[in-house]
């Protein structure tokens, strides 16, 4: 390893060698709690919330409400920041009820979005689930042995989950075991949730330690 | 009278957590230095995934979201370098937009580091539309108009005079959409984009198990899940992206995690039997 290339004599290796600080400083938690992590820990969050603020005003405030004011001379829309602004009436005992009104158009205009939300995310996902071959016929050529298999499986843990989720009359009986098997499949689908977070987790950990060895100690990999 | 001392398992059990993150770390560091690299299955959303970008023609137009920041760079950068190069093997066009403030800078000079490769000019093969606050809102102007609602490029353009846009005032003018993302942005796109524009999704691990059920329903066409899935793209296009780089250490950290999970339970399991022998 040429030694004048790996000490920070240039602009990127002082990046380089900046981000080593920051990485080791934020996995010393891992030994114990020290104050070198939390002014680490700190830092982060403030820059990453002060570098937002680039974007939303060169993005959002210039693109979207400087430049119809100042250059296109569209001034009505000087009004819709303080409008939005009112929403901090939220703190005053006086004046709260003007919060309100920035509250009602959020609510309103959300809950006209989920319309069209609900009926494009779940109603294709129902007509999915009733529309799945559970035999093979000649009105289903499509369906194969293995396919009709897993559409079983896949009806049975539905019905399953869902008298689970049914509260409206007493869990006994038969009810009562078609509920703990679908307390069972749901254990499994959240065990391969976890399984995922823990995969992310440690690609998360091997991409930081792949910037040490390769980005600062200039190992080839 | 003389005390018996801690027996292997009651050992294992009080074992301190940082031998484990060390020996993590060391095996962590092995397999990145090894300089074999193993195969992997490839999963059928991943394949699906491959198969939908194939049909793409030269010229089509296809939008990149890209939500990421840099929490979450070992998953979806790798992800994102695998996608921009297959593109533009097929000659695709491209413009990335993101709703994450990080994912604008990220994502652009991602772009503008792996365009040259294939020769892609800015303005003409792909653009970038900088940062947007709200998705909803953004997907329903763009379906409308799209240069009204974009206005400038992150280069302060004007979409309109951008040679790659010319003729194409909606969303619904896109063959595809391709969400790069840590965050549940694909609903949005599902929920908002025209229907005929497929969907494909990136998202990190943990974020993958809830989008079987968007890939069962074909409301998204493939997807490519985290750094693993990102070996199994780059297998397919043949190439050694950071995924592939990834994967030995990825593998063996699990192998190494299930082993710590199994002694543990032997242990407390010996343990107690242990204890009930002993009264």
């Amino acid at each position: 390893m040429d030694l004048q290339q790996f000490l920070p004599l240039s602009l990127d290796r002082i990046n380089v060698w900046i981000g080593v600080l920051c990485t080791l400083a934020i996995y010393s938690l891992l030994y114990r709690e020290n104050p070198l992590y939390r002014f680490f820990e700190h830092m982060y969050i403030g820059l990453a919330a002060g570098y937002s603020l680039g974007p939303l005003g060169v993005d959002i405030l210039y693109r979207y409400w400087i430049t119809p004011i100042w250059v296109q001379g569209q001034w009505a829309w000087a009004f819709l920041v303080p409008f939005g602004m009112y929403l901090y009436f939220i703190y005053s005992e006086r004046y709260g009820w003007v919060s309100r009104l920035v509250i009602g158009a959020l609510v309103g205009t959300s809950a006209g979005l989920f319309f069209q939300e609900f009926a494009s995310r779940y109603v294709v996902q129902l007509h999915s689930t009733l529309s799945r071959p559970l035999w093979m016929s000649s009105a289903n050529p499509e369906a194969d042995l293995f396919g009709v298999i897993t559409n079983w499986v896949f009806i049975i843990i539905l019905v399953s989950v869902l008298v689970y989720f049914t509260f409206s009359y007493p869990q006994k009986g038969v009810v009562k075991n078609v509920a703990t098997a679908g307390r069972w499949f749901l254990m499994i689908g959240l065990g391969a949730i976890f399984g995922n977070t823990v995969m992310a987790r440690m690609a998360l950990l091997i991409g930081r330690i792949y910037y040490l060895l390769s980005d600062w100690l200039m190992i080839r990999i | 009278m003389q005390t018996r001392g801690p027996s292997i398992w009651e050992r294992m059990l009080s074992i301190d957590r940082r031998i484990l993150y060390l020996l993590l770390f060391a095996n962590i560091v092995l397999f990145l230095l090894l300089p074999i690299r193993m195969r992997a299955a490839v999963s059928p959303p991943v394949q699906k995934f491959y198969d939908e970008i194939e049909k793409l023609q030269p010229g089509d137009l296809v939008m990149i979201s890209s939500n990421w920041s840099a929490s979450t760079l070992a998953e979806n950068q790798p992800q994102l370098e695998a996608v921009i190069r297959h593109l533009m093997r097929k000659k695709a066009k491209f413009t990335l937009i993101s709703v994450e403030a990080q994912s604008r800078d990220i994502s652009y000079r991602l772009a503008s580091r792996l365009t040259p490769e294939g020769g892609y000019e800015y303005g003409r093969d792909w653009a970038h539309f900088g940062f947007v606050t709200n998705l909803i809102v953004s997907i329903k102007g763009m379906v409308n108009n799209l240069p009204d609602t974009i206005k400038k490029d992150v280069r302060g353009t004007p979409v309109s005079e951008l040679p790659l846009l010319k003729g194409i005032t909606s969303l619904r003018q896109y063959k595809m959409i391709i969400d790069v993302t840590p965050s549940a942005t694909v609903p949005f796109w599902i929920s908002y984009a025209p229907k005929e524009t497929k969907i494909l999704y990136c998202p990190t691990s943990v974020m993958a198990a809830e989008a079987y059920t968007f890939l069962d329903s074909g409301q998204i066409k493939g997807m490519i899940t985290g750094a693993k899935g990102a070996q199994e793209y780059e297998q397919l296009l043949g190439i050694v992206g950071l995924g592939t780089r990834f994967v030995n250490a990825i593998s063996f950290s699990h192998v190494l995690i299930i082993l710590f999970i199994f002694l543990g339970n032997l242990a407390l399991f010996m343990n107690r039997r242990q204890m009930r022998q002993e009264g």
